[in-house]
């Protein structure tokens, strides 16, 4: 699969890319990150057009997500309110939902280009949160904007060793999400010896 | 506070985890990133010759020679597609281009 879209990237370029990065974002497991380094290698090299394909990059990508949301918001919620008494009762699923609203920010933002994987997660999460979707659209674009540069420019930068490149950062992505969790439990962990002393 | 104390072992426990997998995927990217500048890039049925000529920096039109391939402005077809157009495993195609770099390098590519 990771061969014919590359192919097909380098042979038919930034409309392939538009498609893949599209239904990347709505959670299919492809290898987008990949697919941006390249094309920033097809740059350097003259063949792609580096406006055309950060553009195109871009609106899959915030399409993907969109479509996401929208899952969430017309499909999980209901699925979710059905089901809320398995998930604590409907208090406790409104009380995450409002975090999730005043956070959501932070969340749409730093999944688009830092902690990845959890990105087309997060997309339904808004959705059934009910985040508003101008926000969500305005942290959305931010941070795929902001995800297809360094991917891009990392490509163009290193754009004889791509394959090289593509496996530091697919390492990269998973020890953020470590740190992240890191952070995350040594926080709960403090605030629990705090409630306790 | 037993429960309490149950938290904390299982809090500290995925903390240990978080960290050790925190080290893991550390040390490989920095284990990756010292092939970063290496010429010795792998060749992969998806990319085309230009693409080949540009990670190995060797002029494109050896290597088209070298399979077998009149140079074309523009030709992005995939190492694939062509040993599919030649009736060959793209195995054989990319030995050829390996050969030729090897060649033209003076070292194993």
């Amino acid at each position: 699969m990771r061969d014919e879209l590359l192919g097909a990237l380098s042979q038919y370029g930034s409309p392939a890319l538009f498609v893949v990065a599209a239904v990347a974002s709505v959670g299919l497991p492809l290898p987008v990150a990949l697919l941006l380094i390249v094309t920033g290698s097809l740059i350097a090299q003259g063949v792609m057009d580096a406006g055309w394909a950060i553009g195109l990059a871009c609106a899959g990508s915030v399409a993907g997500d969109l479509i996401g949301y929208a899952i969430g918001r017309w499909g999980g919620g209901r699925l979710l309110h059905r089901f809320s008494s398995l998930l604590g009762g409907e208090e406790r699923l409104n009380r995450t939902q409002a975090r999730v609203r005043r956070w959501g920010w932070a969340g749409v933002f730093f999944t688009r280009w830092l902690i990845t994987p959890l990105g087309p997660w997060v997309n339904l999460a808004s959705g059934v949160s009910l985040y508003p979707w101008g926000r969500f659209l305005l942290w959305d674009v931010l941070g795929e904007c902001l995800s297809v540069v360094i991917y891009v420019t990392l490509g163009w930068v290193f754009s004889d060793s791509v394959m090289s490149l593509d496996s530091v950062l697919g390492e990269l992505t998973w020890a953020t999400v470590a740190f992240a969790a890191a952070v995350l439990l040594g926080w709960k962990l403090l605030s629990l010896f705090r409630r306790a002393t | 506070m037993p429960k309490t104390w149950q938290e904390s072992l299982a809090l500290g426990l995925a903390l240990v985890v978080a960290i050790s997998v925190l080290f893991v995927f550390g040390y490989r990217a920095v284990r990756h990133a010292r092939y970063l500048r290496s010429e010795d890039q792998p060749i992969h049925a998806w990319m085309s010759v230009p693409f080949v000529a540009h990670t190995h920096h060797v002029p494109k039109e050896i290597l088209f020679a070298a399979i077998g391939v009149e140079p074309r402005e523009g030709d992005r077809r995939p190492l694939r597609t062509i040993a599919r157009q030649q009736n060959r495993p793209v195995a054989a195609v990319i030995r050829d281009l390996e050969n030729a770099i090897v060649r033209e390098h003076g070292k194993a590519p």
